[in-house]
């Protein structure tokens, strides 16, 4: 801090007194004191009045006790003192009385002495005159009046001299020390303060001290204006440091010359100290805002940026927070940004409730996206009431995109799993195919024996009986008919020895997209001939939009043929044959949880299912079991072969599908076959 | 109308004996049995047949083989030949189709079936 203000000239006055003026007339002989009254008495004189006269000490000394004395004229030899003994007794007790001695000795050292002794003035027997005397009566009044009033001037500046902490110097146009305080020797490690006069700050400053002290005491002497309130760093010899707060002044004569200059300083060390801890703490905590990755602000309720850090600042596109100060949000950010922030506060502001943590996509000045976790709490005065709001926002976009790739991660290796598990199902759906596939190898290889090893035989006997027919020696009664009975059982056997090669046969499916609806009413016209002799009654439940399958229509229309010929076989006496399809979601493991058919089924898949039903007698519930074992019949020797569910499972197999036969509740049997879409 | 010439190669002779008979009953055949496949083309030269019925599976020699002897023989090959054999399914049976070139029958088979299957071809 630095000031200058002119100096204005202060003139002191002494001004006279009006009063009149008591004097005590101390005086041993009564002629000679009687001689001096009249002398005073004189009409054009009515100040002075010679109130008191004594003729001893004694007597003068109580009379002034008693005050209102204003001059002592005084014959030193009193008739109780001698010499100069009542000068002095009395000058003791009454340092600012004035007095005038009027001596019987007419000798310039005794005049000399007097006056050393305190007396205001001298005047020698027989050598003055009444006006001499009044005269110096009123010049000795003005003059102890005058040198009272310096002494107590000179106590007065000694006292602060001597007293106030404040350092108070005079200095000569050379910088010197002309006169110090107490406090500025003591700074100097210095009782005496004489002990600085003629000394500059050269002798007790460092140079980065006393250099342009100097300096400014030069300019002032030049342009004779005051350097007020300036802070110095004032370094000692020492090296110790104090903080200072400095007036400087020009130091100007009667003549208003400038004689040098003088000024004051206080120690403001410990202020200058906690300030600059504040400062310190100050800078700390902005170094500490601004140093963290976080963005931390602060806007009153009006959204104005109260603080901001740097990191905020930078995603304001600033480069100094500073800039930010008293402004918005919206004065950086498009206004599709801004909104949702206003309302967040708003919200804070109205409510009070601080919002903690809170997620949200936020884009900087260059138009760039990324995810903060902000905390936003509101700002409150001392009494409460709330200013504004605190906002610390951190930036997660490196989480979260982490996050998102673990979930990513996941959701691949879900995927992962489950073309696994897709492949290990149909690894083991392929597996079961290649054991079934060699199984039947094996039993095509002995069909294939069996049928040649039979067949031939077969063929003689087919041939001999058609030969011992047309013999006329066999035309008796019984013969023909034994010999067509033995045809009709070459024939049977060798349907049988026929079925067991189509089912031992390795099957290749012709595969084209097909209506099963259609194979069914086909399969239909090709078992008419079966329910020839009995009533029939047919009911068909055919879903209209069935999606189209991926089937081999002949091998599919020969599981048909098997399924219904076993349904009217099932009523010999005739009954209603249902044949219904429909569609189905496959919701997941169904009635049939233990075959690994249903299991292969995909979830959400679309099933496509036909049903059979017919009224018979139903299955015996121990040969549920055995319905599909090649060579397993329910029929009479002669109606079947026992072949073909099996032949009907192994091309529901191929095609990836299940057939399955139970026994209806309300009597009968009901065969589904169910295939994926 | 000459009797049509027919040679029967298969090695149960029972079946060839009996085919034999059957269709010469008929007054329009005359049939030659040959029951050792290896000698069926030396037979087959000897006795020009208008049409072979041949086995296909048979010890030392198979039926394939012999058809194709019999087809390499300049003088044999426009001669019809018919295969009879027990390794047929019903799907092949009904199929009307070709085995290895040659139409075939499978046994057992009716006489009817095979007189008309011969009156077919020759």
């Amino acid at each position: 801090m630095r000031g200058r203000s002119r100096y204005k000239k202060q003139s002191l006055t002494i001004m006279p007194s009006p009063e009149k003026y008591s004097i005590l007339l101390a005086e041993p002989d009564p002629a000679v004191a009687a001689l001096w009254l009249k002398m005073i008495k004189r009409p054009s004189v009515s100040q002075l009045s010679v109130k008191h006269t004594a003729k001893t000490l004694d007597e003068s000394l109580k009379i002034l006790e008693g005050g209102a004395i204003d001059l002592l004229l005084l014959d030193p030899d009193l008739s109780d003192s001698k010499g100069g003994d009542a000068l002095k007794r009395i000058r003791e007790l009454f340092p600012d009385l004035p007095i005038v001695v009027l001596s019987g000795i007419d000798d310039d050292a005794a005049v000399s002495k007097i006056l050393e002794g305190g007396a205001q003035d001298c005047l020698i027997k027989g050598r003055f005159d009444a006006r001499t005397l009044i005269h110096s009566i009123l010049s000795s009044i003005r003059l102890a009046r005058a040198e009272s009033s310096m002494a107590r001037e000179r106590d007065m500046f000694q006292m602060l001299l001597d007293n106030i902490p404040e350092r108070i110097y005079f200095k000569d146009r050379q910088s010197r020390f002309v006169r110090v305080s107490k406090s500025l020797a003591w700074l100097f490690k210095q009782d005496d303060p004489q002990e600085l006069v003629g000394k500059t700050d050269f002798n007790f400053f460092t140079l980065e001290h006393a250099q342009p002290a100097f300096h400014d005491e030069q300019e002032i002497l030049t342009t004779g204006e005051a350097i007020v309130g300036k802070t110095e760093k004032e370094t000692l010899a020492d090296g110790s440091v104090e903080w200072s707060l400095t007036t400087k002044m020009p130091w100007v004569d009667q003549q208003g010359k400038i004689i040098g200059t003088f000024g004051i300083s206080r120690d403001v060390t410990e202020i200058k100290t906690m300030d600059a801890a504040l400062s310190a703490e100050r800078h700390l905590i902005r170094s500490v805002i601004d140093n963290v990755p976080d963005r931390i602000l602060l806007k009153d309720v009006k959204g104005r940026y109260m603080l901001v850090n740097s990191a905020h600042a930078k995603l304001l596109g600033l480069d100094d927070p500073s800039q930010a100060l008293g402004k918005k949000l919206g004065d950086f950010l498009p206004a599709t940004v801004v909104e949702q922030h206003t309302a967040e506060d708003e919200e804070i502001l109205r409510s009070g409730m601080p919002m903690i943590s809170h997620e949200e996509l936020m884009e900087n000045a260059l138009g760039e996206k990324m995810w903060l976790s902000t905390t936003k709490v509101p700002l409150r005065d001392q009494e409460g009431k709330i200013v504004g709001i605190v906002v610390i926002s951190r930036d997660i976009s490196e989480q979260k995109k982490a996050r998102e790739e673990v979930i990513e991660a996941n959701r691949s290796l879900t995927e992962a799993v489950a073309r696994l598990k897709k492949a290990h199902e149909e690894m083991h759906a392929i597996q079961l195919q290649l054991i079934e596939a060699e199984k039947m190898k094996s039993i095509g290889r002995l069909a294939a024996g069996v049928a040649h090893e039979v067949k031939n035989p077969l063929a003689i006997i087919d041939m001999g009986v058609t030969y011992l027919l047309q013999k006329p020696s066999s035309q008796d009664d019984e013969t023909p008919q034994v010999l067509k009975e033995m045809g009709e059982a070459v024939k049977r056997a060798d349907i049988v020895i026929k079925g067991l090669l189509d089912f031992s046969t390795p099957k290749k499916l012709d595969v084209q997209e097909e209506d099963l609806n259609t194979i069914i009413e086909q399969s239909l016209l090709l078992v008419r001939g079966e329910m020839k002799g009995s009533s029939y009654r047919v009911v068909k439940e055919l879903h209209t939009d069935l999606p189209r399958l991926k089937v081999d229509r002949l091998k599919i229309g020969q599981v048909f043929v098997n399924l219904l010929t076993n349904a009217i076989h099932a009523m010999p006496e005739g009954g209603t044959l249902t044949v219904r399809t429909s569609t189905r979601q496959h919701a997941g493991v169904g009635e049939n949880i233990g075959d690994s058919r249903t299991e292969s089924f995909r979830i959400g898949r679309t099933l496509v299912v036909a049903e059979v039903e017919d009224e018979g007698t139903g299955i015996p519930s121990d040969k549920l079991s055995k319905l599909f074992d090649p060579f397993f019949t329910t029929k009479t020797t002669g109606q079947g072969t026992g072949l073909g569910l099996s032949v009907s499972k192994s091309i529901i197999d191929l095609h990836g599908g299940t057939i399955e036969i139970k026994n209806r509740p309300e009597g009968g049997a009901k065969a589904t076959i169910t295939l994926e879409v | 109308m000459n009797p049509k010439r027919i040679l029967i190669v298969d090695d149960e002779s029972g079946f060839t004996q009996l085919v034999k008979l059957n269709l010469e009953q008929t007054g329009r055949f005359i049939v030659k049995e040959e029951n050792d496949g290896e000698k069926a083309h030396a037979t087959a030269r000897e006795f020009r047949p208008d049409l072979i019925l041949l086995d296909i599976v048979m010890p030392k020699i198979d039926g394939g083989d012999v058809a194709a002897l019999i087809r390499e023989d300049f003088e044999l090959k426009k001669t019809p030949i018919v295969f009879l054999t027990a390794l047929v399914t019903n799907k092949e049976a009904s199929s009307n189709g070709l085995m290895g070139g040659f139409p075939f029958l499978a046994k057992p088979i009716s006489l009817e079936k095979l007189i008309e299957c011969i009156d077919k071809f020759c």
